[in-house]
C-alpha cells in the first residue's frame, strides 16, 4: 500500500452538539478512487463537509500527505489540494461562467482550455450568468469550478443527484475521462455508476462504515447491496446490466 | 419656474452623490457579511475631522487630505473590523447593533471632547467656490465637483467589482460564503479588505461633506438614519442600488423641501416607505 493521500482515522463529528459521524477510519491513496455509498441521512455528505472543515471535528484526525489538517480553516484545505463539489451545487449565480471558474483558479493542468475541452457546453456559456444555466449546466460548472482549483484529490457529493438522465450519462463520461491519475471519493445515490467508477468502497449507516471492499466485487453481491442500501440493481433506473 | 426646478434636480443630485459615497461601503459590507454596521458614520465623521485638522492645524491644502482621511478611516475600521467586530459576524443583529451604536457614542463623545461642539469650518480652495453659470442656471462650483467625484468612484468601484479578480472574490463571498471557502477563497480576508475600502470611502465622504452639511459629533449619528435609507431602498451589495437610491433620495429630500415645506425632511421618509411597499428588498436587492 503506498503512502496515503489522505487518512481519515478514528473520526467522530457532527453540527453542534449532535454527532453524525463516528469511529470513522479509511485511507486513499494518490490515483486512487473510492465510492461512499449508504442510505439517504447515513452521513455521506457530512464526511465530505467534515474533510472540508465545514463540521465539528470531536475527535480522530485527517492527516493529508502526512499532515494533520484537522485544525485548518476550511479556505486553507483547498490550497493544500483538497477540491469538493458541494451536493447542492451551490454555483456562485451573479458571476457568469467564466467568472465561476477564474475566481479559484490556481496553476496546474486544469485552465480554461482544459475544462472547456471537457464540458464543451460550458464553452458555449461562458458568458452566461451562473443563475441561467439549467440544472445539468450548473453541476458541470461546479464540477470544472473545483477542477480549476488543480486539486490532488476531488470530492464529490452526489454529481448525479436530480439530473436528466441523458446529463447523467454525459457527467458520468466526464468524470470516466478524468486524467488516469486523479484521484477521487465519490459520494452518490446512483451505487450502480458510483461502483462502476471507482475502485473501492465503503458503506456507511448510521454514521459508522460497515462495509469496505473493491467496487466491482461489491457490484457483484447483490444481497449486500440490498442489506445497506435497499437496492435491488435491476430496479436502478441507471442498472447497465 | 424652470430655473428653480433644475436647481432643485441639480442640488438633489449633489446631495444624493454625497449620500452615495457615505453609504456605498456599508451597503457592500451589510450585503457580504450580514454584520450590521451602525458606526458606519463614525468613519466617515473621523474622514471630516482629519480633513479638518489637516487643514486648520497644519495648513495642508484641501485636496491632500482627501486620500489621508480615506486613509484614516480604513485604517480605523479595519482595527476595529480585528479587535471587535469579527467575533460578532456569527452574532445576532440586536449584538451586533448594540455594540456599534456603543461605538458612535463612543466616537461623538470623543469628537464632543477634542473637538467641542461647535462646528467645524472648511476653507475651500478659491476654485472650488463660486458657481457655473448657464443663462439664468447657476451651478456651485463645489457641488459640480462632489458630482464628478462621486461619478469617479462609481466608476472605479463598478470597474474594481467586475473586472478585477479582487472584485470577483468579493461577489463570489456575497453569492455563498460557504462554497467560496471551500474553494480556497478567505472570505474573511476579502471581507477585511472591502470593510476597510467601504470605511474608507465614507471617510472621503465625510471629508467632502463638510461644506455642503456641515460637521459637528452628532454627524455620525444625524447621517446614519440617511445612510441606512440609501442601503435599504438601493438593496444589500448592490453598487448601482445605492446610487440610484442616492439620487433619489437626495432629490425627493431637497425637493421635499423647497416644494413642500410644511412636510420639510419628512419627505424622504415617505419615499423610502413608498418604494419598500413596492421592493421589500429594495430596488436591486438580492435577498
Amino acid at each position: 500500500m503506498p503512502d496515503p493521500l489522505l487518512a481519515v482515522r478514528n473520526v467522530r463529528a457532527g453540527y453542534g452538539e449532535a454527532v453524525v459521524l463516528d469511529d470513522v477510519s479509511f485511507e486513499v491513496a494518490a490515483g486512487q478512487s473510492l465510492a461512499v455509498l449508504g442510505r439517504n441521512g447515513v452521513g455521506k455528505s457530512t464526511l465530505l463537509l467534515t474533510i472540508m472543515g465545514f463540521t465539528n471535528l470531536v475527535r480522530g484526525s485527517l492527516v493529508w500527505r502526512g499532515e494533520e489538517i484537522g485544525h485548518l480553516a476550511p479556505h486553507q484545505r483547498p490550497r493544500r489540494g483538497l477540491g469538493w463539489v458541494a451536493q447542492e451545487r451551490e454555483i456562485f449565480a451573479s458571476l457568469s461562467v467564466e467568472e465561476n471558474l477564474t475566481v479559484v483558479s490556481r496553476p496546474g493542468r486544469w485552465n480554461l482550455a482544459a475544462v472547456f475541452e471537457l464540458f464543451p457546453r460550458l464553452a458555449e456559456r461562458r458568458q452566461v450568468r451562473g443563475h441561467h444555466l439549467s440544472g445539468g449546466e450548473q453541476q458541470m460548472l461546479a464540477i470544472a469550478r473545483t477542477l480549476m482549483t488543480n486539486p490532488s484529490l476531488l470530492l464529490l457529493d452526489e454529481p448525479l443527484e436530480g439530473l436528466a438522465p441523458i446529463i447523467v450519462e454525459e457527467l458520468t463520461a466526464a468524470i470516466r475521462h478524468m486524467p488516469g491519475d486523479s484521484t477521487l471519493i465519490l459520494v452518490e445515490q446512483h451505487a450502480d455508476i458510483a461502483l462502476a467508477l471507482t475502485e473501492h468502497v465503503i458503506v456507511l449507516e448510521r454514521g459508522r462504515i460497515v462495509h469496505r471492499g473493491r467496487s466491482r466485487d461489491t457490484l457483484r453481491d447483490p444481497a449486500l447491496l440490498d442489506r445497506y442500501l435497499g437496492l435491488t440493481l435491476s430496479d436502478s433506473p441507471h442498472a447497465s446490466g | 419656474m424652470l430655473g428653480s426646478f433644475v436647481g432643485v434636480l441639480f442640488d438633489g443630485f449633489a446631495y444624493g452623490m454625497l449620500l452615495f459615497l457615505l453609504s456605498v461601503g456599508l451597503s457592500v459590507t451589510l450585503g457580504m457579511m450580514n454584520f450590521v454596521n451602525l458606526a458606519h458614520c463614525s468613519f466617515a465623521m473621523l474622514g471630516g475631522y482629519v480633513t479638518v485638522t489637516l487643514m486648520d492645524r497644519l495648513g495642508w491644502p484641501f485636496f491632500a487630505t482627501l486620500p489621508v482621511a480615506f486613509l484614516a478611516a480604513a485604517a480605523a475600521s479595519a482595527a476595529l473590523e480585528r479587535a471587535l467586530f469579527r467575533p460578532l459576524y456569527r452574532a445576532s443583529d440586536l449584538d451586533q447593533c448594540l455594540l456599534t451604536i456603543g461605538i458612535v457614542f463612543v466616537s461623538v463623545a470623543g469628537a464632543a471632547y477634542v473637538y467641542g461642539t461647535v462646528q467645524q469650518p472648511v476653507q475651500l480652495p478659491d476654485y472650488l467656490r463660486g458657481a457655473v453659470t448657464f443663462g439664468s442656471l447657476r451651478f456651485p462650483v463645489y457641488r459640480l465637483f462632489l458630482i464628478g467625484a462621486a461619478l469617479v468612484v462609481t466608476v472605479v468601484l463598478v470597474a474594481a467589482l467586475e473586472h478585477t479578480r479582487f472584485g470577483a472574490r468579493v461577489r463570489a463571498a456575497v453569492d455563498n460564503q460557504r462554497m467560496a471557502r471551500g474553494l480556497g477563497i478567505d472570505v474573511d480576508g476579502v471581507f477585511a479588505v472591502t470593510f476597510a475600502l467601504g470605511s474608507g470611502l465614507a471617510g472621503l465622504g465625510g471629508a467632502l461633506a463638510i461644506e455642503i452639511v456641515g460637521l459637528d459629533p452628532s454627524f455620525a449619528f444625524t447621517y446614519l438614519i440617511y445612510v441606512i435609507i440609501v442601503v435599504s431602498v438601493g438593496g444589500l451589495a448592490s453598487i448601482g442600488g445605492s446610487f440610484v437610491a442616492a439620487t433619489l433620495l437626495g432629490i425627493s429630500d431637497m425637493a421635499g423641501k423647497y416644494y413642500v415645506p410644511q412636510l420639510g425632511a419628512f419627505l424622504i421618509y415617505l419615499v423610502m416607505v413608498g418604494l419598500l411597499m413596492w421592493r421589500p428588498t429594495g430596488l436591486f436587492g438580492r435577498r
